[in-house]
């Protein structure tokens, strides 16, 4: 076989260059000069005005919402029920703003149902979803007896959500009752222990409940300390009641 | 505010001393010493200037942002209005190319220009009155080198009456002593201190004409929103914890283990200190160390027990990350809070812009990565930066003064434009 040195240099040397080219531009960004500081400058989250009434639900949804939260959390010796925590103000919030609109999301077609294995899957935005299937479950419930959810006894209401998280509520063409509650779900269990500052985990209490500490930065010295109890208390991303002085 | 008031008053107050006084100052031209012996320029004297150049790190004024260096332009903020640095490029119309060497010593030693107007004091020529003639006559070598660039900077905004530079006299035989046989001082550390340095002109305590407190030199001073340190012996609030090799780190690199520089004294490490020989530092250092403290230990109330355990929630939850729970931090990366000197200076300003708006670390040649503080003026309000502020001031050893929360709302409608976002109201 004819040797042949001077291909493989150039293949080499391409192979070098295909390296170093993302090496160049990875290093140039972490110069100092680029790394631009500016007093009172933060990322602040947009905290939740947790006196303000609701933004997006309207007083149909809002009862459903706040019905359905009260029985998939439910208040017992561990901690406050989803209601208590305020998560129907986070679910709020966050339909009003970006996450309700799917703002992130790739939203055009094809839509096609679920095969269980797909991220979300519906034609409409989160908040759409909330506003077409409530009203389809409003629909739904009248044709039986006409008492809508949140008027009736807990039992019920239980039995319904199961129904619905079996896929056993034809809600019509236009809302899928099992991609919904699985959406609710998530979304309620997202309320309960995200961060206080927007809306749900009232007083921290959820975290309290799992006993995690929250937005903490360091944690070394306690990672050694074996065998004795965490010493800290929750700290939500707005702080905690100890920050400020009673009076 | 009530500065600018205070000084109108002053004004007003001095105007009516008897012209006597005023006329004591020496008349401009006529106490001149001969320039140096030699009339063309040396190659080595204009190295020296360039030095001098550094000490007194005349770019820290007249530079502005994207403007040719030393033309000026800077608008220097004081309390009686803005004050724009001039143009020192020897471009004949707009910089002092038509100026002599007599002109330049006149301005240096004087505070006069070559026309025989007063120069404002944000000059600090009763600093540069130390120069000697031949450092005089270096200094102006090295800017006669500099190429020429046609600029004016803006005209300065100061209010009536103090707009008129005569004023500048009064306030002259007020506060200035021109000296004709200027002092080399005992050391080179007083001499960079006291002369070219002109480290008084932030660190010492101002009058309310913005003159140096006499018997006060470097017990740290007020100025533009913060609270320039001590820089003396005292233990607390000075230098009397660090070593004379560790002021000479802090000035060349920007850290050592006791503070990280940032703030107004980025500019000066940078343009300055860390360009200084390492002689010249350690002589700094030497002279800062061993400068009295003048100041009277003030008995300060203790702090409220309360206040204080709120201080050590926030401290413990937001602070203890980077500065650890026991204040030891990082040292050299993140500065150390017992026995700081920022942490525990009599005016509290600092410490609490530097929790209200965050600072950065000066990046220099030695040590490059800008480590930075983030601003926690958004999340927590008056009461808790005061209680926090308060906490590290009192543990550890350190004692200071306590901090109000009305102290911190005051300096937070100067520097922060944020206003404090209650985050939530359940918590």
């Amino acid at each position: 076989m004819p040797h042949n040195p001077v291909d493989r240099r150039a293949v080499l040397g391409l192979g070098l260059l295909a390296c170093a080219a993302p090496l160049t531009s990875s290093a140039a960004q972490l110069t100092g000069a680029g790394m631009v500081w500016r007093a009172n400058q933060s990322a602040w989250p947009t905290a939740t005005d947790l006196r303000a009434s609701y933004v997006y639900f309207t007083a149909d949804e809002a009862a459903f919402v706040e019905a359905a939260c009260a029985r998939i959390v439910p208040a017992d010796a561990t901690g406050p029920s989803a209601v208590e925590a305020g998560v129907p103000l986070f679910l709020d919030r966050q339909l009003a703003g970006d996450y309700g609109k799917g703002a992130r999301w790739y939203m055009q077609g094809p839509f096609g149902k679920n095969t269980g294995t797909q991220g979300y899957q519906s034609q409409y935005p989160p908040a759409g979803l909330y506003r077409v299937a409530i009203k389809a479950i409003g629909d739904h419930l009248s044709r039986d007896n006409g008492a809508p959810f949140h008027k009736r006894p807990a039992a019920e209401q239980d039995a319904f959500l199961k129904d619905l998280s079996a896929g056993k509520v034809d809600l019509g063409a236009d809302a899928d009752g099992k991609a919904y509650f699985t959406l609710l779900l998530q979304n309620v269990m997202e309320g309960y222990f995200s961060d206080p500052i927007y809306g749900g985990n009232r007083d921290l209490s959820a975290w309290k409940m799992i006993g995690f500490s929250g937005a903490r930065y360091d944690q070394r010295p306690y990672v050694l300390a074996y065998g004795k109890p965490y010493p800290l208390p929750p700290v939500g991303i707005g702080g905690r009641p100890a920050w400020s002085v009673k009076g | 505010m009530r500065r600018t008031v205070l000084a109108f008053a002053g004004a007003a107050l001095v105007a009516a001393l008897p012209a006597r006084i005023v006329a004591q100052q020496p008349v401009a031209r006529g106490l001149v010493p001969p320039a140096a012996a030699t009339t063309a320029t040396e190659p080595s004297q204009v190295a020296q200037g360039r030095y001098l150049a550094i000490l007194g790190d005349c770019e820290g004024c007249h530079d502005r942002p994207g403007g040719a260096p030393f033309a000026g332009g800077l608008p220097l903020p004081t309390p009686f209005g803005t004050i724009y640095s001039v143009n020192i490029t020897p471009d004949r119309e707009t910089g002092i190319g038509a100026w002599t060497a007599d002109d330049f010593w006149n301005a240096m030693h004087r505070g006069v220009r070559a026309d025989g107007a007063k120069l404002y004091p944000a000059f600090p020529y009763p600093y540069f009155t130390h120069a000697t003639r031949a450092e005089s006559d270096a200094l102006f070598a090295y800017l006669r080198t500099l190429p020429p660039v046609s600029y004016r900077p803006p005209p300065n905004k100061l209010p009536f009456p103090l707009n008129i530079r005569f004023l500048v006299s009064i306030w002259n035989a007020l506060y200035f002593k021109a000296d004709p046989a200027p002092t080399t001082g005992p050391t080179r550390g007083q001499h960079i201190v006291q002369g070219l340095g002109h480290c008084g002109g932030c660190h010492t305590p101002k009058t309310f004409l913005a003159a140096d407190k006499t018997g006060h030199e470097l017990e740290g001073g007020d100025i533009d929103n913060w609270a320039a340190p001590a820089l003396n012996a005292d233990v607390r609030t000075g230098l009397g914890a660090w070593s004379t090799p560790e002021v000479a780190e802090f000035l060349k690199t920007g850290r050592n283990v006791h503070a990280n520089g940032s703030a107004s004294m980025a500019d000066v490490i940078v343009h300055s200190t860390s360009k200084m020989t390492d002689a010249d530092l350690a002589a700094v250092g030497d002279y800062l160390r061993a400068h009295p403290d003048h100041a009277a230990a003030t008995a300060a109330p203790p702090p409220d027990p309360k206040v204080m355990a709120a201080g050590e929630a926030i401290y413990v939850d937001e602070c203890a990350a980077c500065h650890a729970v026991d204040g030891k931090a990082a040292p050299t990366y993140f500065p150390p809070l017992p026995g700081a000197a920022v942490t525990q200076s009599r005016d509290p300003t600092t410490v609490i812009r530097f929790i209200l708006s965050g600072t950065q670390t000066v990046a220099t040649d030695a040590r490059p990565t800008p480590l930075s503080m983030p601003s926690f003026g958004w999340k927590l309000d008056d009461a808790q930066v005061a209680a926090v502020a308060t906490y590290v001031r009192n543990s550890w050893g350190n004692a200071a003064p306590v901090v109000s929360a009305s102290a911190v709302a005051k300096l937070r409608r100067k520097v922060a434009a944020k206003p404090v976002q209650k985050p939530s109201a359940s918590i």
